[in-house]
């Protein structure tokens, strides 16, 4: 309120103000018939504001007075005495007048602030709202991008292991099947030289009448043996190739990865091939002890959960000492299928416990880490609508994959 | 800040009594328009409701000439106390040259005297006002009551304040006077760094002081 205003309660209040909203004519004519003689009201510039000035001209005065000083004067040719009792009753007047101005005029100046008061408060308020309401859609919209970001992490991460996986049983998978390949070519190289020695008897036939003379030759050239090892190592090859065709067969479980359709699918194969898959990696290391059990078909990805009982198997291998023990074991019960995989392993800390869900953790030196990580491992399970567990002390862990066979509606798709 | 008018050579000094609510601040005024003998005083104008309580403000007009014929004008001003008259409490606040706290010296008025003093801290601030330049004094009121702070409590509460404590028994017109003595000479000081009274008006604070207050035969 420090702006000087026109109603400010505070400012000096002159006569003709103080006059304002009296009724002149009434008060004139009432104190004309009381002091019985013209009179007339004049303000501090000799203004006449009521009466008659030209008949009151001459008369003695009497001043009016405001808060200390006077503002205005009454003239009337009266006795001193009855024109001060005039003067104090027009005082009284202008006095009820002054109180009610000042009351009106403070009411609307503090109005007025209150309003402005008021308008400021709403302005602020509006502003905020619209800070506001600018934040959340910015929040939303960041909060979107952030979601996007996670995801294409999550991907990304998810692919990485994938690949990872890939790359480590990609040398394993590379020995199994150069070994077939290996003795399948030395077969071929040896069939194909006694192929040459079965050319030179065969070069014989159209000349020859002497009987002895061509087994003296299949003699020397041993062809009883040869006919033999031909059969041996062409059954060896085939063997062989058999082999090379279920590892490829196998292998297909892994290239089926990217499908994202669902399919039913029975676990205890898919474990299988898995373990076949993997042979290279736990064959020196570990004993492998299967127990599968009767398990109905699961509506899943099959890549995926094959790409979890991969990672899950190899970190078993990983934690064997010196003598490993692995015993994998598959039950179905209460609608739910377990996949209970057990190593006497070294264990996991108790200070990696903590972790062992964070994405990107690993135990294993740089380059040798592979296979998926516990995060994105438990993150396929539960999109299945199942549950990961672990529980491991000094002498081996024990990881627990439960899936229900009708998982929830409500699942995330990874 | 003061009013000069150039015009009519004369200088407006507001003065403010605030304060929680039936602390004393109309019986204050009340009582120096009955004690002060000042050469100009007014009438008062009360505007309260029919129970007493200001609703508005109470107003005592006081004045005197200085030698040099400046009248120097005193406007004196309660605020109403009660908590919801704080826009009105603002408004008559604004443009004040100094003000008097007067508080209830009853115990169970402990709470209401400080929440008013905070309201009157912040409605200054509101204003414009300087708080730390502004004279005040402070008044514990109704000394003449049982129950009420000691003066050594009083005192060693507001120990570490700038301000001049007194106290009255303002009914009786106990301490008025003197409550209005103490911020007369705080305001002297204040404005006499604008307006030089002393040598531009040859008003010395004594002088103020005496003229402000009327020669009084018998102080209360
Ligand atoms: N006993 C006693 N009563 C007092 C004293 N001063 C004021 N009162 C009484 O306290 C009551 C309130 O006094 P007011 O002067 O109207 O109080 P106020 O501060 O103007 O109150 P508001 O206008 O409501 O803010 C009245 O009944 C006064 O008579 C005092 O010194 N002693
Ligand atoms: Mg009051």
């Amino acid at each position: 309120m420090s702006k000087e205003s026109d109603h400010d309660f505070e400012r000096d209040l002159s006569l003709n103000e103080l006059l304002h909203g009296i009724d002149k004519q009434r008060l004139e004519t009432a104190l004309h018939t009381l002091l019985n003689a013209p009179l007339a009201i004049f303000n501090q510039q000799g203004e006449c504001l009521l009466g008659a000035p030209e008949q009151a001209k001459d008369a003695i005065s009497q001043p009016l007075y405001g808060e200390l000083e006077p503002i205005g004067r009454l003239t009337a040719a009266i006795p001193q005495d009855r024109l001060k009792a005039a003067t104090a009753l027009i005082t009284l007047l202008l006095r009820a007048n002054a109180r009610y101005l000042m009351a009106s005029d403070l009411h609307l100046q503090t109005q007025q602030a209150d309003f402005e008061e008021l308008q400021r408060r709403h302005t602020a308020l509006e502003q905020s709202e619209q800070r506001y309401k600018a934040l959340a859609e910015n929040l939303e919209l960041r909060v979107q991008q952030q979601v996007k970001t996670i995801e294409s992490a999550q991907l990304k991460l998810y692919e990485t292991e994938k690949l990872a996986s890939v790359g480590r049983l990609a040398s394993g998978i590379a020995h199994e099947i150069n070994n077939p390949i290996g003795f399948i070519r030395s077969n071929l190289t040896t069939a194909c030289s006694y192929l040459d020695a079965l050319k030179k008897i065969g070069a014989m036939l159209p000349s020859c009448q002497d009987m002895s003379a061509l087994k003296s030759a299949w003699q020397q050239a041993d062809m009883d043996f040869i006919q033999q090892d031909m059969q041996d190592i062409l059954a060896e090859s085939i063997d062989g190739t058999e082999r090379i065709a279920a590892i490829v067969k196998d292998l297909k479980g892994f290239s089926r990865i990217d499908e994202t359709a669902r399919e039913e699918a029975d676990l205890n194969m898919l474990i299988r091939q898995v373990c076949h898959v993997a042979t290279a990696e736990w064959r020196d290391k570990a004993e492998l002890h299967l127990d599968l059990g009767v398990l109905p078909l699961l509506h899943c990805h099959p890549g995926e959960l094959g790409q979890v009982f991969l990672s899950v198997l190899m970190n078993a291998v990983d934690a064997t000492t010196v003598l490993g023990n692995i015993h994998l074991r598959t039950a179905f019960q209460d609608n739910q299928i377990t996949i209970e995989v057990r190593d006497n392993g070294r264990g996991i800390t108790e200070t990696d416990m903590p972790h062992i869900f964070d994405p990107f953790f690993t135990t294993k030196e740089v380059g040798k880490g592979m296979g998926l990580g516990l995060s994105v491992s438990r993150n396929i399970v539960q999109a299945h609508g199942g549950n990961l567990t672990i529980k491991s002390r000094p002498t081996g862990t024990r990881v627990t994959i439960s899936l229900p066979v009708k998982p929830p509606v409500t699942h995330v798709e990874i | 800040m003061a009013n000069f008018d150039e015009e009519n050579n004369r200088l407006t000094i507001k003065l403010v009594y605030y304060g929680p609510a039936q602390s004393g601040k109309t019986t204050n005024l009340m009582r120096l328009h009955d004690i002060l003998r000042t050469d100009l005083k007014g009438e008062m104008m009360l505007m309260e409701t029919a129970n007493d309580r200001t609703l508005f403000f109470d107003l005592l007009p006081l004045g005197f000439k200085a030698p040099s014929g400046l009248l120097i004008k005193f406007k004196l001003y309660t605020v109403p106390g009660q908590v919801i008259h704080d826009s009105t409490r603002k408004a008559v606040l604004s443009r004040a040259d100094g003000v008097v706290f007067v508080a209830d010296s009853q115990r169970t008025q402990s709470t209401n005297n400080g929440e008013a003093f905070s309201n009157l801290e912040d409605n200054a601030a509101r204003v414009g006002i300087d708080f730390d330049q502004l004279p005040l004094v402070v008044q514990f009121n109704k000394r003449d009551l049982p129950d009420i702070l000691s003066e050594a409590e009083v005192l060693q509460r507001w120990q570490s304040a700038p301000w001049p404590v007194l106290f009255s028994s303002a009914l009786a017109g106990g301490g008025v006077v003197e409550t209005f003595h103490a911020l007369l000479h705080q305001v002297y000081n204040h404005l006499d760094q604008e307006f030089d009274f002393q040598c531009l008006h040859h008003l010395s604070q004594a002088a103020f002081v005496d003229q402000a207050c009327g020669r009084i035969d018998n102080q209360a």
